[in-house]
Parts: structure tokens; sequence; C-alpha cells
């Protein structure tokens, strides 16, 4: 109950807050011109595309197209999940070092919740707002294939949950770092810096970070680093198979969440050792 | 029963390079506190008296010593769950109205349903927010927000209330109506912990007072024991002190003052009290009033602060 009613007061917070609403708004306005642009047209030699009424894509049988839409569904489930970490991160970044603020911080952690029961309430607030967000989308997109292409394909819900799975984990970076730094500026920066330079590099650190040197010990270090965070990269690439119908490697998100686990973990006990 | 007991309670804040830098914030801080009480906690700026109660509801963990709150140790959570806190300088969510607030913060103390709507509604109406009850906080006053931030501290109806500062901005008239919400409290058998700097306003509503300076008790004690300065007394008289009267307080090593129509006269007992007053009485003195001397509570205070600082 109260875990319930701490997700409650953040979404009520989030909610207040206008770039959640200006996700759902974007969103929104993404689905609306989907549906007005994208069709399909039937002709005696296959199918094929149109966009605002003309031919977008040669003339092919129904198995190819339903390949292509897939690819096209796969693409705007990537361009989501950018949103979702760019937006989201930047909505949600605030729920927990707002929490920990002086003169907030003690109306919470006098009444009777355990600390990591507060970590845990902000955490999950965010993450269920985050996933409101990614089905309403979801869900638009899906209706708007079915009802233009018949393709009531299953897989582009599921990518619901892989989305917001991938958020979660990125999310629980972010709740360290908030406990951390109780800082909302410094946590997003050093996200973002994990996000678009440390894990890129980690990702493809046979490319890059292997070069500078030969060093055993040093790529070892290297490849400790790699599976000490969330592998987002090699998740959105097993999250795209799974939109196009092909087989999931589920490695990366278990590891994901080892990874998550242990950042949360980290932040619960940061969390129960402060004074306030 | 205790409400509240403490035992060699310290904590050091440490700061700096390997925390060379330590302030010993309350040092061997031992203290009981009698269900039913109104007990208030005095000290100048910086003497430990938030750290004091952020202690006791775990938002500091101590560095020595142990503390219980309603017989809980204050690491347990259970021990939060019949108490209540007004922070200093709280901060509820702008977006929120007065009710929304309560509503919101029930469940946290295990309030939901029913009894949460009825106590939202009973508590709102009792801090003067009745009227206000749909209007969001952030358009509140300072003294709206300390009566939201009452209603907040006590939706779980609790027996151990911690104030600290609760009619800071509040006028006087909502002074007095806290007051009175306090002593009803009390009546009802709750006990309420007060930190506050208003002296005036501790003394009219304490039982007990403690007076904590640079993180170690100095004096704790009933209201009057603290404002009592030793057998001084005041003795009115209608008159003239006779010349005889004089002699012989004199001759008996009496020493007083008097000022227009009164005596002042420092006794070692009740015994030579009585004494004295038979003394005018012989030598036919009307006695109008007698009196023990008694400081305000901020007179006290102050003596005490300074006689620390002087030694």
């Amino acid at each position: 109950m109260k875990l319930l009613a701490l997700i409650r007061l953040t979404l009520r917070e989030l909610a207040a807050k206008a770039t959640i609403i200006i996700l759902a708004a974007i969103s929104t306005i993404v689905l609306l011109g989907l549906a007005a642009a994208f069709s399909t047209n039937v002709t005696p030699d296959g199918m094929m595309l149109q966009l605002f009424g003309q031919q977008a894509s040669p003339v092919m049988p129904e198995e190819q197209l339903i390949t292509a839409i897939r690819s096209m569904q796969a693409g705007l489930a990537g361009g989501l999940f950018t949103g979702i970490i760019l937006f989201g991160i930047f909505a949600t970044a605030g729920v927990i070092p707002d929490a920990l603020e002086k003169g907030t911080v003690d109306l919470y952690l006098s009444k009777p919740i355990a600390r990591w029961e507060l970590l845990l309430g902000k955490y999950l607030g965010a993450l269920v707002a985050i996933f409101v967000n990614v089905l309403y989308f979801m869900v638009g997109a899906w209706l708007i294939f079915g009802l233009k292409c018949h393709l009531w394909d299953f897989q582009i819900l599921l990518a619901t949950l892989t989305i917001t799975f991938m958020f979660a984990c990125l999310y629980a970076i972010v709740a360290f770092l908030a406990v951390l730094t109780r800082n909302t500026a410094v946590s997003i920066i050093l996200v973002y810096l994990y996000l678009f330079v440390v894990g890129p590099l980690l990702h493809n650190r046979e490319a890059t970070l292997y070069l500078i040197s030969e060093n055993t010990v040093y790529r070892s270090i290297v490849d400790g680093f790699y599976y000490v965070f969330p592998q987002l990269d090699a998740m959105r690439a097993s999250g795209a198979k799974q939109l196009l119908a092909q087989e999931m490697d589920w490695k990366p998100f278990v590891q994901s969440l080892l990874s998550a686990s242990v950042f949360f973990f980290g932040g619960a006990v940061m969390l129960k050792r402060r004074d306030f | 029963m205790l409400a509240i007991s403490t035992s060699h309670l310290s904590k050091t804040y440490t700061s700096g390079f390997r925390g060379k830098r330590q302030v010993n914030a309350l040092q061997d801080f031992s203290l009981e506190v009698e269900s039913g009480q109104i007990f208030s906690l005095l000290g100048p700026n910086g003497a430990g008296k938030t750290t004091f109660i952020k202690i006791l509801l775990s938002l500091t963990r101590q560095t020595g010593g142990s503390a219980t709150i309603l017989d809980h140790d204050v690491s347990d959570v259970q021990a939060r769950v019949k108490t209540g806190y007004l922070p200093e300088n709280h901060r509820y969510p702008g977006y929120l109205t007065g009710e929304q607030v309560l509503r919101s913060f029930g469940p946290l103390s295990e309030v939901t349903g029913p009894l949460l709507q009825s106590r939202t509604t009973t508590l709102l109406e009792l801090v003067g927010l009745k009227d206000w009850r749909n209007v969001k906080v952030k358009k509140y006053s300072k003294g709206m927000m300390q009566r939201l931030g009452l209603a907040q501290a006590m939706i779980n109806d609790p027996d151990l209330l911690f104030l600290d500062e609760p009619t800071d901005g509040v006028d006087p008239v909502g002074r007095a109506e806290i007051r009175d919400l306090l002593r009803n409290l009390k009546t009802r058998g709750k006990t309420i912990f007060l930190n506050s700097h208003l002296l005036s306003e501790v003394e009219m509503i304490s039982d007990r007072v403690a007076i904590l300076d640079k993180g170690q008790l100095l004096r704790v004690g009933t209201v009057d024991e603290l404002t009592t300065s030793g057998e001084r007394h005041h003795i009115g008289i209608d008159g003239v002190l006779p010349e005889a009267f004089r002699l012989e307080a004199a001759a008996k090593v009496i020493e007083f003052s008097q000022s227009q129509s009164s005596l002042t006269v420092d006794v070692g007992s009740i015994a030579e009290l009585n004494a004295l007053i038979d003394m005018l009485r012989r030598h036919h003195v009307p006695i109008v009033s007698i009196a023990k001397e008694r400081s305000t509570l901020e007179e006290s205070f102050l003596s005490l602060i300074k006689r620390e600082v002087a030694s």
C-alpha cells in the first residue's frame, strides 16, 4: 500500500511536469502523421506501400511486404527508444533527487517506510510513467499497422516491454547517481555521458578501446567495465530482431538485469547510510 | 510509560578530507520523556535540537548511545507508525491541493480508505484550512503551510508528535489556536515534543523543558523548576517599615532590600521565611502578599546559556 502511494505520488509529480506530457504529445503527433501518411495498396501483381497516396515501394508479394512493414516497425521502435532515452531520462531524472531534498525527505522518512521502499517507490513511479507512454505509442502503432495493413503483429506490443525494460536498466544507473550526487543535472550529464560516449565505446571496444593497448590486463579491465553496465546496444539489436520475428538473444537482457540490480542495490545501500 | 528514552546519545558529523573536520552535535545526551506530556527542547541555533529529533525519527544515525520511542528502537520502522512530524522548512509538492497532500501522505502512515477521508476532512477543519482544501499548496502562505504541516503530522492520530517550530510564520490568533490544539491533544494522552524559539509560548504550554547547548543537556525540569531562582521571596507590605524592625533584622543578620511597598529577601529555608514573617507581624507591619521570585523562561534560558559561555 505504501509502495503504491509512493508510485501514485511520483506519477502526480511527473504529470505536473510538462516534459512527460510533451513526450506523450510528440507520440501523438508521430502516430497521427503515420496514420495520415501510411497505407498499403493491393494491385493485381501484388502489394505496395504508399505515403500520402504516392507509391513508396515497388509492388511485391505479400510476404515481402510484411517483412518491409516489420522493418518499419523496428525503425519506429528504435526511434521511440531513442526518444524515450532522451526525453524520458530528462523528464524523470529529477524524481529521486527531488525526494531527497531537505524539507521533502524529512516528510517521507518520518513515515513508517524503509529507505529502500522510498527509492523503489520513486523508481517504479518513473518506470510506470515511461511504460504508459511507450504503451500508448505502441498500441497506437499496432492499431495503425493493423487497420491499414491488416498486419496484427503482437511483436510490436511486446516491444513495449522490451523498451521499458531497457529504460529500467538505464534508470537504475540514474537512481544510483541520484542518491550519490542528489543533483538532477549531474545525474543527467553522467548518464548521458555513459549513454553516448562510454556505452558505445565499450560496446565497440574491439574497434576502439582495444586499439589503445594489446595488454591483456587492460583489455580484461575494459571487458569488465562492459559487463558492469547494462548492455543497451546489444539489447537494442536483440529487440530489433524481436520485431523482425527473428530469434532474440536473451543474454544481454539477463546480464543487464543483473547489472541494473547491482546499481539499484548500491543506491539503496548508500541511501540507508546517509544522514539527512 | 516513556514516550522517549535516550541513553548516552552522541552524534558527530565529519567532513573534509578523511573526515578530519568533526562537529559534535550531541554529546552523551540522556533524556526521558513521559507519555502524555508537552515537552520542549530549547537551545540556541546549532545546539543540536534538530539533530536530536532527526535521530529519534531515524533521519540521522547516532554515532553512539541508544534511543527508543514508544518502546521501539528508533531504527525500527514500526517506531514511526504512531508518530507524527512537522519538520522545520517542510516542502509539500506545489501542484497538490491541501486535501491532496493529506490524501497522498496518509497512506504512507498506513491510513487509507474511509478513515483517511474522514481524517482529512476533520483535520483540515481543525487547522482552519477547510475553505482552502481545493487550492493548490503553491498558493498557500507560510502560516497556512504550517497549518497544513500540522494536519499532515496528525493524519495517523499519532501518540507522539514532533513539532519543529510549529508556529513559525503563524499569526497571533493562529498561534493561540495551535496552542489550544496542543493542549487538547495532551488531554487525549498524546505526547508532544516541541522544538521552538518562541520561549513565551513554550512557557505557556510545556510541562517539562530541557535546555541544550553545544550538544549537551544543561538542565531539564518543569517550567516552575527552571523559572524559580533559589529561595528569593518578595513580601508585599502596607506602610513603612518601623526602625525597630530594621534594628532587629540587622541584629539577626537578615539582609533584605526594600523598594516602595515590598521587601526582597533571600532565605535559606522555609523556617527562616516564617521567622521573618513572624518578625514583621510582631512589629505590626501589614503583609499584603508573599511570592517566590521567578524569572521568565527566557530570562532563565539566557542566564543559563550565558553562564555556560562564561564557563
